[in-house]
């Protein structure tokens, strides 16, 4: 103010017209973790915005080129870190397409249990974040407190809470312990009771309406085109799910309907997200019935070796969309290469299109509808 | 919905008054909270903990620490001649873990070949934190063997 | 009155005593034992009852239930460092918190919270102005320059917005909001809050029966008015960081704190009197209801109040935010239309009878 003009670059002066140029992060509460977003703004509406990710770049990709097979597995938890039961599966599903291994059917079963469980956990995360983003504080208490029993969950099974590391290239480092399947049967009992409440504060809530339906309406084709997968496609209305389509570990086996929303706007990517959890809630309670008995391991060497000049690709359906790893072996221990497919990097792309015109306030909606996970977009 | 049902919707404010009935239905519930000092939280068994070592059951094989996908396992050893056998032992001159940097995954005890294991992170114990950076947490082999027991972690746990 | 008060009276001279003296310890009981510890103690009470409502506990640490967690948050504000963003505009950034926090305490002065002394006594209100629900209306809108100047000389990009976002919010409200205390005004035929609930004892019904579309005009602009959830559009910390006290910190921001709280108690004071019958009972006429009356009418008064204020912290544990659009949809396309509707209808009923 004292200073006029002097210290005002020719872009800011510009600005200092009609637009501003608006810093959104990475230290920012409701960007998800160290997203950053340069924003051209006119008052409140949205010119432009552009997303600047490699905050938590940690080089995960090349630090899979320098271990094992199996010593992968725990930086695949940091990938994602609220759903690292579905990286795990990703990756070791990769690695058995790679060196062939069959996976004992009992094994199976409980992945799918804990792929399940993992994706209840990360929609409860994205749906207590969306929540207070928007406005509503409670939810994600509510969120949380559910949330806290799967984690506990997992702890029984494999001793970690966030960061699992619960499976290994051949089946699962554990079998279930002495009353875990009971416990995780209470919990599918009264889960949907639990969605019932979160639904009663949200679902029909007039301001909860407004805030998303129309917002950010994204169509099947530019969905397509942009290579979305996971809830976001579905809620444009591409009922496209790598376990309906491309069945993997126990999901041929088991019952369950694939949610897809009308319009693709945030509000429908919000049901879908809220059915995916109780059709989840469905599949384990089918697995928990269906578990068979049996080893828990493939037969393998102790050192797996990939054949030379190999390659894979193996993706699933993670919680936020299409999670994959291409594998490339060279006949050592070690990947020659690992590339990683990750949904969050991949859906934060459309965030430009989705936010155009809308006001600053549907942004951090449109953030939380993204779901994505730093840690992810940057490895 | 018809336009009277409609408009009456638009008046009554059911939802609102739905999220409200839920909000104090849940305010006379109990609370979930561990007040932490005071109670504490009882990881289950197989939480993975602070380490531990026993010297008598490790056979120097190193695994543990090639296993360890961060390498911060540093294990030195000599031989020396038993007193009561009269043979050549190994003997640890150095295990020290850089707890600093480990990320709990648990691969050095799956790693280890003994039975029991000879290091396990079964320990319970999750209160690691320090106010020193650069000594607290830097375990060597005495201090390994200083954190509490293996608790009760038997076959019959496992279904 | 009292022996020793009538010789205080006596000492210092009736007229002075009237009009300085009597006032000027009323405003100091009323701030230093009535408002000041409420507002504090409001903000525990919001905290635990959020914390009710969420599944936890809320604050327990400072004290048996937290009850000394105010005095430790008014301390750490107290010593805490105050810093003031390069480039701030100096006077308007020291001016904004005062100016939020002052006029909202002024309103206390009018709101009665127990009837006129019979003869010569001690009244349960600082003065009785008769034009007092046309004060407490202007003295409401001052407020919002402060949020507004706050937001504009703290340089920074969200703080405006916040700032801006809160003129356009005062613009949707105050007139839904002053529309519907005309209702009220209309059926008691004064501008006096005294006279308003002194109406409503002449009635035999509190104002929200036949105001009902003005009492809920009046709760959600009020709402609206304090910056409260539904309505937390200038600090909307998941979108505007904290908007227009973004900057503030120490002293200043807590006297932004304590203007946000001193309004949510202001609107419930003025919705108690204008609504719910200010310090009388439940039916008031009612006769076989008068063993109510050993609860003092200062109690009753602040049992509404509390009521209010309790619907406020429920309502920010329950609700979404609306967009800033939405909100001025909401009080432009709404609630104008229906306050004027009610003020015609109140008319032409009052014309009828």
């Amino acid at each position: 103010m004292t200073e006029p003009l002097r210290d005002l670059s020719p872009d800011a002066l510009f600005a200092a017209g009609e637009e501003m140029e608006l810093n959104f992060g990475p230290q920012h509460p409701s960007t998800h973790g160290v997203l950053r977003l340069k924003l051209r703004v006119d008052g409140e509406r949205i010119i432009d915005c552009y997303p600047i990710i490699g905050y938590l770049h940690r080089g995960t990709e090349k630090l899979f080129e320098l271990h094992p097979f199996f010593q992968n597995v725990p930086h695949t938890d940091r990938m994602d870190y609220v759903a690292a039961a579905t990286n795990n599966l990703a990756y070791v599903g990769a690695v058995e397409k790679l060196v062939g291994l069959v996976v004992p059917p009992r094994a199976r079963y409980i992945r799918t249990l804990l792929a399940e469980l993992q994706r209840i956990s990360s929609h409860l995360l994205w749906l207590a974040t969306h929540a207070i983003d928007i406005g509503a504080m409670t939810p994600f208490f509510y969120c949380f407190r559910e949330r806290e029993q799967i984690l506990d969950l997992f702890e029984q099974y494999c001793g970690a809470r966030l960061t699992l590391n619960c499976m290994r290239p051949g089946g699962l480092p554990f079998d279930l312990p002495v009353g875990w399947t009971d416990r995780c049967r209470a919990f599918v009992e009264v889960f949907p009771s639990k969605v019932d409440e979160y639904e009663g504060l949200l679902t029909n809530n007039r301001i909860w309406k407004r805030r998303t339906v129309g917002i950010g309406v994204l169509d099947a084709a530019t969905a397509i085109d942009y290579g979305i997968s996971g809830p976001m496609l579905r809620g444009s209305g591409v009922a496209w799910d790598l376990r309906k389509a491309m069945p993997y570990e126990a999901y041929g086996e088991v019952e369950f309907d694939v949610p897809v929303g009308k319009n693709g706007d945030t509000y429908d990517r919000y049901l879908v997200r809220i059915e995916e959890m109780r059709q989840a809630n469905r599949i384990l309670a089918q697995c928990l019935d269906q578990l068979p008995a049996g080893p828990i391991m493939a037969k393998r060497p102790r050192v797996l070796k990939a054949p030379k000049e190999s390659e894979v690709y193996h993706g699933i359906e993670g919680p936020k969309g299409e999670i994959g790893f291409y594998i490339v072996g060279d006949g050592t221990p070690n990947p020659y290469r690992c590339h990683v497919r990750p949904p969050s990097f991949i859906n934060l792309q459309v965030l430009p299109e989705l936010t155009k015109g809308h006001l600053l306030a549907d942004l951090v909606a449109l953030i939380g509808t993204t779901d994505i996970v730093l840690g992810e977009v940057d490895r | 919905m018809n336009p009277v049902n409609r408009f009456l919707d638009k008046i009554m404010l059911l939802d609102l008054f739905a999220g409200l009935g839920i909000t104090f239905k849940n305010m006379l519930r109990k609370k979930v909270t561990v007040q932490y000092p005071e109670e504490r939280w009882e990881p289950a068994h197989r939480f993975r903990g602070m380490f531990r070592l026993d010297e008598d059951r490790c056979i120097k094989c190193t695994i543990c620490a090639k296993d360890c996908p961060i390498d911060i396992i540093y294990i030195d050893w000599h031989n020396e001649v038993s007193p009561e056998t009269g043979k050549k032992e190994k003997v640890l001159t150095r295990f020290d873990i850089d707890v600093q940097r480990c990320m709990f995954c648990g691969l050095c005890e799956e790693g280890c070949p003994t039975d029991p294991k000879s290091i396990w992170l079964t320990t319970k114990t999750y209160e690691l934190a320090s106010y020193d950076r650069w000594s607290n947490l830097y375990v060597d082999m005495e201090e390994l063997q200083q954190w509490r027991v293996r608790p009760a972690y038997t076959d019959e746990e496992i279904a | 009155m009292p022996s020793w008060l009538e010789s205080a009276r006596e000492a210092v001279g009736p007229t002075l005593f009237d009009y300085a003296v009597s006032p000027a310890v009323k405003i100091l009981v009323l701030m230093f034992l009535g408002i000041l510890p409420l507002i504090t103690y409001l903000v525990l009470a919001e905290r635990k009852i959020l914390g009710f409502i969420q599944a936890r506990v809320g604050p327990n640490r400072v004290g048996p239930w937290g009850l000394l967690q105010p005095i430790a948050d008014v301390l750490k504000l107290l010593v805490k460092e105050d810093t003031m963003p390069h480039q701030a505009v100096k006077w308007a950034f020291v001016l904004a918190p005062c100016l939020v926090v002052a006029p909202a305490l002024i309103i206390f002065a009018v709101i009665p919270m127990g009837p006129r002394p019979a003869g010569e006594g001690l009244a349960w209100y600082i003065t009785d102005v008769n034009t007092g629900a046309l004060l407490v209306v202007a003295l409401a809108t001052i407020g919002v320059y402060g949020l507004i100047l706050g937001g504009w000389s703290s340089n920074n990009k969200f703080s405006l917005m916040g700032g801006l976002r809160s003129a356009a919010q005062m613009i949707s409200y105050e007139v839904p909001q002053g529309l519907a205390l005309v209702g009220p005004l209309m059926l008691a035929g004064s501008l006096s809050l005294i006279d308003i609930v002194e109406s409503q004892r002449a009635l035999g019904l509190w104002f929200f029966v036949p105001q009902i579309v003005a009492f809920f005009i009046y709760v959600v602009a009020g709402v609206a008015e304090s910056n409260r959830n539904p309505f937390d559009l200038p600090e909307a910390e998941s979108e505007l960081v904290a908007g227009f006290h973004t900057e503030y910190s120490g002293m200043r921001f807590a006297l932004f704190f304590l203007g946000e709280y001193a309004n949510m108690i202001v609107v419930s004071a003025v919705a108690t009197t204008l609504f719910l019958g200010g310090w009388l009972r439940p039916f008031p006429n009612v006769e076989w209801l008068a063993f109510l009356d050993w609860v003092p009418p200062v109690l009753w008064f602040s049992l509404k109040v509390f009521a209010f204020l309790f619907v406020y912290i429920w309502f920010r544990g329950t609700f979404p935010r609306y967009r800033f659009d939405q909100l001025m949809d909401l009080g432009w396309k709404w609630m104008i239309p229906l306050a004027l509707a009610n003020i015609l209808v109140t008319g032409l009923v009052k014309l009828a009878l």
